[in-house]
């Protein structure tokens, strides 16, 4: 955390950009703040996550539809990206509470709760990897290694395609990285028995329940 | 252009056409939605679900075909966009077929075009939606629908396992369990006398192998069959379901263009939505070469289409392909309360009202919001035909439907939060008799006496 505050009128000017999912405002906007001297970490936990959270809210209780909620995680994408750059360059620390490799698995193309999922969890400051969709165990992992996550989130819709959570499981388990990773699923064809039978470290049946599930996992 | 050349330009146009990310698609395809209702004035009202309003039906028909001209269909695998002219759209539609014989010999029905407010009742070609069910339960579970009197045809479920094996899609598993799932469904019509009745898709299938591997004119799916070939939301494609098409034409069986628009996502709210399921379904007849089209609204988050929104949709959507076209279009109804309750068959009800009076020949029936394996019988499905038969029969007007709908929806509407699953087939079941426990055959009376107190006059039905 950082003690320095963001000026009103930078913070009302992001809030304003990004739940309104204007990418190229919320982008200048960002930058100009940056250019005045604000703490980047302060943008990003005092301006954008509280945003991206109340945008996300709006979703959850239908006040809002898909479309606002993915043009503000697109704005929001762009902003971390500035912000980031900026911290980067002065050595700061980094803001995200964690990294999560998130995906469809594979024989599943299904993937818009996938995405709702993913804006979920940028909106609450947790870094993001997307493998996308018809992912197969190996690539998730690979993903996992390589961006040294802390979380495999998998996705399956459908009744059949749901055996690709169970590969992942036995996967992580067959290569000793089973305590390694937080590995967690969701989907329609999936359910918290099915987690426990596979060994995932858990289940959520709505995207909001699945950020609470990865607080909880990485108390 | 004939069949063979128009495959190949749309397989040229998925490799040619305008590269882009599919995020950037999706908030393109909702901003032209937003547009095009403020264009063509077509608004939301959720006291009149089933608007009677003609001169709108028609707006909501020519915004759809506008917005597929404007933002074509995207290819998931290419990221390409594939454009179509409006001329060569309205073309398919003139050519997509108006009548269908479904199924063969004495079990072969006839479905044709239906109109709003039509006198003729609607088929019911009903299954259980893809709903996955143990392979224990499979065979008594799709019998259970083809016994049922006011039902027209079966579509395979899905199954979980193979011999006790996970099925994972696109492998051997797959193919198997496919080729026993098919097999069981014919086994379930021949049970119960009627070997020909028509089987509309083979749903443990997800890839294009899993499909084609139902195709076995003996035992398994014959050309008098269908199978589906699906839409991603929204007015998304890929190889996957484009590979189908070639092999259905040539197997000469029925396709069945599947969308399942999504209330509350990219289409935005019902008003868009019901633009969107008419792009969709000339997206089918264009790009599917679709026989029939079946449209399954599906809420964001509950994954049904039983409240206010998913009436509105189908009511509108219906209504505009009805007075604008000449096609066969069935639809469901995704409820989210399950077997043994009155709720389910209050879901299917309103469902069936607006259907039917609104040009649709029936599809169904999801239940559980297809989240509880099993939850899934043949009672409601057979009570949704019988219900379309009534409103049929009885002149249910578009008026009158929007009443029954929203007398329906006080029955069920405050379970949205904490729905009743209600019961899994083989406890909702005997399973030797195949007959319905005697509490869910109560609720089938309670809730059929309701219904006729509202207006509905129904004949002898299976559970009286």
């Amino acid at each position: 955390m950082t003690d320095a505050t963001v000026p009103k009128k930078y913070a009302e000017e992001l809030a304003k950009t990004l739940a309104a999912g204007d990418t190229a405002a919320a982008v200048a906007a960002t930058e100009a703040a940056i250019g005045e001297g604000v703490d980047p970490l302060a943008l990003i936990q005092q301006t954008v996550v509280p945003t991206l959270t109340e945008v996300g809210q709006k979703f959850e209780d239908l006040e809002i539809f898909l479309p606002e909620l993915m043009a503000a995680g697109e704005a929001g994408n762009a902003c971390s990206k500035v912000i980031e750059d900026a911290l980067t360059k002065s050595g700061g620390e980094s803001y995200t509470k964690g990294t999560i490799i998130l995906g469809t698995v594979k024989g599943d193309i299904h993937d818009i709760g996938k995405n709702i999922v993913g804006s979920l969890f940028k909106a609450h400051g947790y870094k993001v990897v997307d493998v996308g969709k018809d992912v197969t165990d190996a690539k998730f992992i690979e993903a996992a290694e390589q961006n040294n996550a802390d979380v495999i989130a998998a996705s399956a819709l459908m009744s059949i395609t749901r055996a690709g959570c169970r590969e992942i499981a036995d996967l992580l388990s067959e290569l000793d990285l089973a305590d390694k990773y937080k590995f967690i699923i969701g989907g329609g064809s999936t359910d918290q028995p099915y987690a426990d039978e596979i060994g995932a470290d858990g289940y959520s049946f709505t995207a909001s329940g699945a950020v609470e599930l990865v607080n909880s996992l990485l108390k | 252009m004939f069949t063979r050349e128009r495959l190949i330009e749309i397989y040229q146009r998925s490799r040619s056409g305008k590269f882009m990310k599919e995020v950037e698609y999706d908030l393109m395809l909702a901003k032209r939605v937003q547009e095009l209702l403020k264009e063509y004035d077509i608004k939301y009202d959720p006291k009149n679900v089933c608007p009677a309003d003609d001169a709108m039906a028609d707006r909501v028909f020519q915004a759809g075909l506008q917005l597929l001209v404007d933002v074509g269909a995207y290819h998931l695998d290419t990221q390409r966009v594939i454009k179509f002219t409006k001329e060569e759209i309205l073309d398919c539609l003139r050519l997509a077929p108006d009548t269908l014989n479904l199924g063969e010999g004495k079990d072969m029905v006839v479905a044709k075009h239906r109109n709003i407010e039509d006198p003729n009742p609607p088929l019911n070609l009903t299954g259980p939606a893809g709903q996955a069910c143990d392979e224990e339960y499979y065979l008594a579970n799709l019998t259970s629908y083809a016994q049922e009197p006011f039902v027209d045809a079966i579509e395979s479920g899905a199954t979980l396992t193979f011999n006790g094996f996970d099925i994972m899609a696109g492998t051997l598993m797959e193919v198997m369990a496919v080729q026993r799932d098919a097999a069981t469904a014919r086994e379930a019509v021949r049970r119960v006398g009627k070997p020909g009745m028509h089987i509309g898709d083979a749903a443990t299938g997800m890839t294009a192998v899993g499909k084609m591997a139902a195709s076995e004119p003996i035992n398994g799916l014959r050309p008098c069959d269908g199978r589906l070939v699906a839409q991603m939301c929204e007015l998304k494609v890929d190889d996957d379901q484009l590979n189908r098409v070639p092999h259905l034409l040539n197997y000469g069986s029925f396709i069945i263009n599947l969308m399942t628009p999504l209330t509350g996502g990219v289409g935005g709210g019902p008003d868009g939505v019901a633009v969107v399921s008419v792009a969709e379904t000339l997206l089918g007849v264009v790009a599917y070469y679709a026989d029939y089209h079946y449209l399954s609204i599906t809420h964001i988050k509950r994954a049904n289409n039983s409240d206010q929104w998913g009436m509105y949709v189908l009511a509108m959507a219906g209504q505009a392909m009805a007075r604008n076209s000449h096609i066969v279009w069935t639809c469901d109804p995704f409820c989210v309360s399950g077997p043994v309750t009155d709720e389910l068959l209050y879901e299917v009800a309103q469902h069936a009202v607006i259907s039917t009076v609104c040009g649709y020949t029936q599809h169904g029936v999801g239940a559980t919001g297809g989240f509880e394996p099993n939850h899934h019988t043949g009672l409601e499905a057979g009570w949704q035909g019988e219900v379309g038969v009534a409103t049929a029969n009885s002149g249910i007007t578009r008026e009158k439907a929007n009443e029954i709908a929203l007398k329906c929806l006080e029955k069920y509407e405050a379970t949205f939060d904490t729905p009743k699953r209600g019961l899994p087939f083989q406890e909702a079941y005997d399973l030797k008799s195949l007959q319905p426990i005697e509490e869910w055959k109560e609720c089938y009376r309670r809730v059929k006496a309701d219904l006729a107190k509202w207006g509905l006059q129904f004949t002898e039905g299976p559970w009286d």
